[in-house]
């Protein structure tokens, strides 16, 4: 993106513009644009709001930010509340720690997500790191998927190399049932690699497969191994 | 082609891929989109491919990996990117791309070009690729030239499929996007069928 011309917008407080293509942009307050907008940094701090598509190199919400189109660039972060009503498509890193919701689907070389994260569609990744929930309405798919759950997260399906689910550790309190579980729920899950924990899902495809406790899983299908916790649920399982 | 379907297993059984050289290729569209078939059966959800394409295409993203990384086989392979490609007359005739038959009907009906841009060259391309088949002559050429011509710009972005059909001696061409099945009346003939899209493809490996 060339931008040396190009000026900043700032808006503190209320105020709109109409979009363009800036150097900076920083909407802190209310801010309002109406319309496609271009630019190398962008910030929303507290409620702005973009109407139209986001085109950026480095990008942050942190507050309670509103994209109502499609985002594209290198960097995106969310902290706080933000969403974006059409698709995420990033080169590098997309972060999201407090709640982010997407309307499309989401695309980028890397995502970590620490709080929650609701996706309409395809999530499509080289390494996928959760700390938290999510919900995928389509394809989750990732060179390697690494997710700790808290609460309860699901996908449609989710395919991979390596798939490592890991459950709450609950320690002195696992006498007691947790008031919120955590829950991974899934169609089909296949991979090369399996760690499974505290998953529930209809089928489960893998060369090296191992089942950990509190999974419901109603078929397994495996090339290689198969390993199965004495706390885990499988309605059944098979060698192809 | 036949319409015969491969499961996914069997997929992975044959070619000896893992599931995560699919994914990651289905990721970088080497695999389209399409050619994912979602069917329920008595063990539930099971994923299944168009066998003979996608065994061509797996056939081929192997064969190329060890020279070209991903991105530049998805390049290569997926239609809607066609490169900045740019030959000479000479350049084509040189590398047999296409017969000088075809070149002067192309040069007959667009005047003389030294320099072929990509549309230019899918033209000449699926034109020559008919001429040297057979199925056509020169004026039924000269049709479809039009057809191409006019269908210019949007060939790339969706699938399309040229037909060739014959009445009593009488020729008609069709350009068609995203056509499955279609049925003619019994005195017309279907001479041609052909995917505009493999033919990118074709081409792109010829360049």
């Amino acid at each position: 993106m060339k931008n040396g011309m190009k000026g900043n917008l700032i808006l503190n407080g209320y105020g709109s513009s109409n979009g363009g293509h800036f150097n900076e942009v920083k909407l802190n307050g209310r801010g309002i644009v109406n319309g496609d907008l271009e630019c190398v940094l962008f910030e929303c701090n507290g409620s702005g709001t973009v109407k139209g598509d986001l085109k950026i190199d480095r990008g942050k919400i942190s507050g309670s930010g509103k994209i109502k189109g499609g985002v594209n660039g290198n960097d995106f972060t969310i902290e706080g509340h933000g969403s974006v009503s059409e698709g995420v498509s990033l080169v590098n890193k997309m972060n999201i720690s407090g709640s982010g919701k997407i309307g499309g689907s989401l695309r980028a070389d890397e995502i970590k997500i620490k709080g929650k994260a609701t996706i309409a569609t395809d999530c499509e990744t080289e390494s996928f790191q959760t700390e938290g929930q999510f919900a995928i309405g389509g394809l989750l798919s990732a060179d390697h998927i690494d997710v700790k759950l808290y609460g309860e997260s699901s996908a449609l399906e989710i395919g991979g190399q390596t798939i490592k689910i890991k459950g709450k550790k609950r320690g002195f309190f696992h006498l007691f049932k947790p008031f919120f579980p955590a829950k991974l729920t899934a169609d089909v899950i296949e991979g090369d690699e399996l760690e499974l924990e505290s998953t529930n899902a209809k089928i489960v495809r893998g060369k090296n497969v191992t089942i950990g406790p509190e999974c419901e899983i109603d078929l397994v299908e495996y090339k290689e191994s198969i390993h199965l916790d004495d706390a885990a649920k499988v309605r059944e399982f098979r060698k192809i | 082609m036949s319409n015969e379907l491969i499961s996914k297993k069997d997929l992975l059984d044959l070619t000896g891929i893992s599931y995560g050289q699919l994914y990651r290729w289905k990721r970088k569209d080497l695999i389209p989109e399409e050619w994912f078939i979602r069917k329920s059966t008595f063990t539930g959800q099971e994923t299944f491919f168009p066998k003979e394409k996608v065994l061509e295409r797996i056939d081929k993203i192997q064969s190329m990996k060890e020279t070209l990384s991903l991105d530049e086989l998805a390049e290569r392979l997926s239609p809607s990117s066609s490169a900045m490609m740019e030959l000479s007359r000479k350049e084509l005739l040189k590398r047999n791309i296409v017969t000088n038959v075809s070149l002067e009907l192309y040069a007959k009906e667009n005047g003389t070009a030294e320099e072929f841009q990509f549309e230019q060259l899918l033209e000449l391309f699926i034109l020559d690729k008919l001429l040297s088949s057979g199925d056509i002559s020169l004026d039924e050429g000269r049709m479809i030239l039009q057809v191409l011509q006019e269908g210019r710009g949007r060939l790339n972005k969706s699938k399309h499929e040229l037909l060739l059909i014959r009445k009593l001696g009488v020729t008609s061409c069709l350009l068609v996007a995203g056509a499955e099945n279609i049925m003619v009346d019994q005195g017309s003939r279907v001479t041609v069928m052909l995917s505009v899209e493999s033919c990118i493809e074709e081409l792109k490996t010829n360049l």
